[in-house]
Parts: structure tokens; C-alpha cells; sequence
């Protein structure tokens, strides 16, 4: 892919991501095909700073963890209170990078 | 999430959850006041949460009166049977070497994701939540 094409898309989309997935994201990028342009350019991440706000909200209902696609956490954390409030505030630190994981691995689901 | 990360989240939280368990019955039981509240939404809101009442479920259970463990807070069957079935099952997965565990989870997690089966399920929590406020837990 053109390097003008990915440094735009790594400008848009780069805080979806850990810092250090960036590198792999933007080599990945330019070994692809032109044709998956389109497919990578649609996936549809979740913005960590909104999991962290509704992990502050409702962390302790495991929405948080629904919202990110945890759907198994997310049971367990509004099952047992957010883990009698100790996992639903260690959560709050957590979350932001548990985002990041999944829309990594989203990215990656999306180029095979 | 790898299989190694699940199972040992799950036996943390099994161990913490037997844990606050036999503190809960060994305070019934001298008829203490339970120091900890654990619910962060109740002290926070003074709203029971949806879970609020699953240890006192749980404790009724241990007692053998079913009806009113259901009474108090049906998610205390749910609890009770993920504790004393996921250490064994892990266990179990561990000695054999296998991941079944690991792959039910994944296939739940994938069923209960379906959209009627998510919305269903999303109204027996509310209406769960609705009977706790009602009950004032």
C-alpha cells in the first residue's frame, strides 16, 4: 500500500492502539495488497477513553467489559458485583489497555 | 484471551469467591455485623445492584432451602453452580491435558452474543434489578 495512504491511516487510528503495536500495524499496513484497503479501513474500533468512562459509570454492572466484546468477563463481573468492587477498580486501570488488545486483535482478524 | 490467563482469572476469582464465602457464614453464624459491604454500587447509590443478595442466596442454598435462596436472588444458582463446577473442571482439563474448558467458554461467550438471545437475557437482568429495588436488599 502507498506510505502516503498509511501514515494517514495511522494518524486517524493511531490511539486505538498499544504504542507498541504501532510499528507492527504500520508494517503490516504497507505489505498489503491495495484491494484490502477498503476491508481495513471499515473496522469498527472501540475508543478507549469512552470504555473508560463507562468502566467510571458502570464498571461494577461489567458493562464496560460488554462494551470492549469481553462478553464472558462482562457476565462475571455483573454476577458477582464487579467482583465485590476490587475488580470493578482494578478494571478502571485495565480497561484502556484491554481495548487496545482487542482492537489489535480486530485489526489482525480484519487483513487474513 | 489465551487459555492460561482464563483459568487462572477463574480460580482467582473461585478462591476469593469461597473466600468472602466462609467470612460471610463464619459471621452468620456468631451473628456479627458482615464488616465489609462489598457491593460498591449499593454503598455508592443505596440502590441494590442486580447481583446484590447472591452470598445470602448462596448461604441459604448451603442450608438446603431452595425456594428462598430463588426468593432472594436467583443469580445465587448461577454462582454456585460456576463454583463448584469450574475448579473441578479445570482441574480435570489440567490433568488430562486437554482444553475443554476453555472451549465452552468461547462457545458461550459466541451464543450469548446472539441478538435475541443477548436481549432476552439483558431483560431478565433488568427485571432482576427491578425485584431487588422492590425487595430493597
Amino acid at each position: 500500500m502507498e506510505s502516503q495512504k498509511v501514515d494517514m491511516y495511522m494518524m486517524m487510528n493511531s490511539k486505538f492502539f498499544e504504542s507498541h503495536h504501532l510499528v507492527a500495524v504500520r508494517d503490516t499496513l504497507l505489505s498489503l495488497d491495495e484491494s484490502k484497503w477498503g476491508m481495513v479501513q471499515t473496522v469498527p474500533f472501540k475508543d478507549p477513553t469512552t470504555a473508560l468512562i463507562i468502566s467510571l459509570l458502570a464498571g461494577s454492572l461489567g458493562i464496560d467489559r460488554f462494551y470492549i466484546g469481553d462478553t464472558g468477563m462482562g457476565v462475571g463481573k455483573l454476577l458477582t458485583c464487579g467482583g465485590l468492587g476490587i475488580w470493578a477498580i482494578v478494571d478502571w486501570f485495565l480497561i484502556m489497555g484491554a481495548t487496545r488488545e482487542k482492537n489489535m486483535a480486530a485489526f489482525q482478524n480484519s487483513i487474513l | 484471551m489465551s487459555k492460561n490467563k482464563l483459568y487462572s482469572l477463574l480460580l482467582i476469582a473461585c478462591f476469593f469467591g469461597y473466600m468472602y464465602l466462609g467470612f460471610s457464614i463464619f459471621n452468620a453464624e456468631r451473628n456479627l455485623n458482615p464488616g465489609i459491604k462489598g457491593c460498591l454500587f449499593k454503598n455508592i447509590t443505596t440502590i441494590p445492584c442486580p447481583s446484590c443478595g447472591t452470598t445470602r442466596s448462596i448461604q441459604l442454598l448451603i442450608e438446603g432451602q431452595f425456594f428462598e435462596a430463588g426468593m432472594v436472588n436467583p443469580f445465587g444458582f448461577i454462582v454456585a453452580f460456576v463454583m463448584l463446577t469450574v475448579p473441578v473442571w479445570i482441574f480435570a482439563d489440567l490433568l488430562l491435558k486437554k482444553q475443554t474448558l476453555f472451549n465452552a467458554y468461547n462457545k458461550t461467550e459466541h451464543f450469548i452474543r446472539t441478538k435475541w438471545i443477548a436481549t432476552i437475557l439483558i431483560m431478565l437482568v433488568l427485571l432482576n434489578w427491578i425485584w431487588n429495588i422492590y425487595k430493597n436488599l
